[in-house]
């Protein structure tokens, strides 16, 4: 029995860790632009949509105000925290829900109608946006009315697309690393792999919980 | 980007990009490419008075060389005869992104011309030239021995062909260039190479004016030589073995003539090299690291 508990306290620790490791890497990306300039990184080959007025300000919003809601992996779904201390979770709680709702997600929404890649990939993103705004907003609304564990099914479905953010650009490295694919082409491979395999995996985890 | 392509030719394979022979320092490759020395005023085409002034143009082939040196066995070179006095041959050599004026004495012998030239001697890979020209023909062969003993080729030789260089917006990229793999892209880890694609002659950047859409999807490589295309449709001498290795070996048109030709890039080929630079530099940044 407590080798049982240690094995899975050992398995928390370590994605503890590794989701540690991905979100400095996503910080590193984040402090790329400071201080902003129209060329660095990715703003470097979209110089066709920097000119339009609202391109830059949803670019940067998105940059800084998604990463927001990643701190919400090492706090939300740890239940001996939400129990000891419920202002927590409900602070930060807080914050990951009106960054999305406010700013990661509409900001989403405008640079992916201009993503690389062509339709198939702005469909992706525009679809990923919509989501993951409708999702926040219903697990939000279910917590408001007290409805706790449909809350937390929206959440794990909000949390999975949240994910995107490091598994989009983790699947891009995989890939170009074991097939050397075209830019673009992997990039169109990502741009719906990134996300819908991680909505997938929290239907199934949706599915154990609701199993009786 | 790297195509897995086994051991492929060992004189490939055995020498990564390092020194170069006829300049010092070898900057890195991609900014190598990127930057056009600015302070080299080219000098105007020969005009035939003693009838073999113009531009000669072959290679630049090792003769004497210290095998444990990383260096190249070939280069392309033109030698312009510029100007002949009455005791005195005027000229210059380009190889290897190197513009090196020489001048000596010359006898004629009919329609024979044999001259005996010298570099300034400032340069670490100055040298002698000694060659032949006949007027009729009009090849010229001979060859060069380095003031410098050191140096990885102290000798090379070389029969070179009278040729006119001119300016063709619309001349083509071989097929040719689509089987090669980059010089200097062997990777010891995996033993990949990166080689050209297809991709490369999709489009002449000197003519059709690129759109985001056309290239977005294409390797670092492709990009680098189609952009390398223009400087060479405007005789631009490599410095960089990446980019020198391919235009001298493959493109027969080639012929290299100056290291300075940004005033004379045309505005659609400005606006091509700026789009090919921002898709390169990303390649070159973001392709293979934890990111977009």
């Amino acid at each position: 029995m407590n080798i049982a508990i240690s094995a899975k306290k050992m398995l928390w620790w370590s994605l503890l860790l590794v989701y540690t490791f991905f979100c400095i890497l996503m910080l590193g990306i984040v402090l790329q632009y400071i201080p902003a300039g129209p060329d660095t990184a990715f703003l470097g080959i979209k110089q066709d949509y920097i000119e339009l007025p609202w391109y830059l300000p949803a670019f940067y919003i998105h940059v800084f105000t998604a990463i927001l809601a990643l701190p919400a992996g090492f706090t939300q779904f740890q239940k001996k925290l939400r129990r000891k201390h419920p202002a927590v979770h409900r602070f930060n709680g807080r914050i990951y829900v009106f960054m999305i709702l406010l700013f990661g997600a509409p900001s989403g929404l405008v640079i992916g109608v201009y993503a690389n890649g062509g339709v198939s990939s702005q469909i992706a993103f525009v679809l990923l946006a919509m989501l993951w705004w409708w999702f926040t907003w219903q697990a939000f609304v279910k917590a408001k009315k007290g409805l706790f564990r449909a809350h937390r099914i929206f959440m794990i479905r909000s949390f999975a697309l949240t994910l995107s953010a490091i598994t989009l650009r983790a699947w891009k490295y995989v890939i170009v690393a074991a097939f050397h694919p075209h830019p673009m082409d992997a990039y169109r491979i990502v741009a719906w792999l990134g996300w819908t395999l991680n909505l997938l995996i929290a239907e199934l985890i949706i599915y154990q919980i609701r199993r009786p | 980007m790297r195509t897995c392509l086994f051991l492929f030719p060992a004189i490939l394979l055995a020498s990564c990009a390092g020194n170069n022979e006829r300049t010092g320092s070898e900057p890195d490759e991609l900014s190598a490419s990127l930057m056009l020395e600015t302070n080299y005023i080219k000098p105007a085409a020969p005009v035939m008075v003693y009838g073999i002034e113009g531009y000669y143009t072959g290679f630049f082939e090792a003769e004497e060389f210290d095998a444990n040196k990383n260096y190249m066995w070939s280069n392309k070179i033109t030698v312009s005869i510029d100007s002949l006095s009455e005791t005195t041959l005027y000229g210059h050599s380009v190889v290897a992104g190197n513009v090196r004026p020489f001048s000596g004495t010359y006898n004629r012998a009919d329609k024979t011309w044999q001259a005996t030239v010298s570099e300034p001697g400032d340069d670490r890979y100055d040298g002698v030239f000694t060659f032949s020209v006949h007027s009729d023909s009009l090849v010229l062969r001979g060859t060069w021995t380095a003031n410098d003993k050191k140096l990885a080729v102290t000798k090379r030789k070389y029969q070179l062909e009278h040729r006119v260089f001119g300016y063709d917006p619309n001349i083509d990229l071989p097929e040719d260039v689509t089987y090669t793999k980059l010089y200097g892209s062997y990777n010891e880890e995996d033993e990949s190479v990166e080689a050209i694609t297809e991709d490369a002659l999709r489009f002449n950047p000197s003519v059709t004016l690129l759109k985001k859409e056309d290239i977005e999807n294409m390797y670092q490589g492709d990009l680098e030589v189609m952009r390398n295309s223009i400087y060479a449709r405007h005789g631009y001498s490599f410095r960089n073995r990446r980019m020198r290795f391919l235009f001298d070996q493959l493109v027969d048109w080639y012929m290299p003539v100056s290291v300075n030709i940004t005033g004379e890039l045309t505005d659609l080929e400005k606006k091509n090299i700026d789009l090919l630079k921002r898709y390169e530099a990303h390649a070159e940044k973001y392709y293979d690291v934890f990111g977009r």
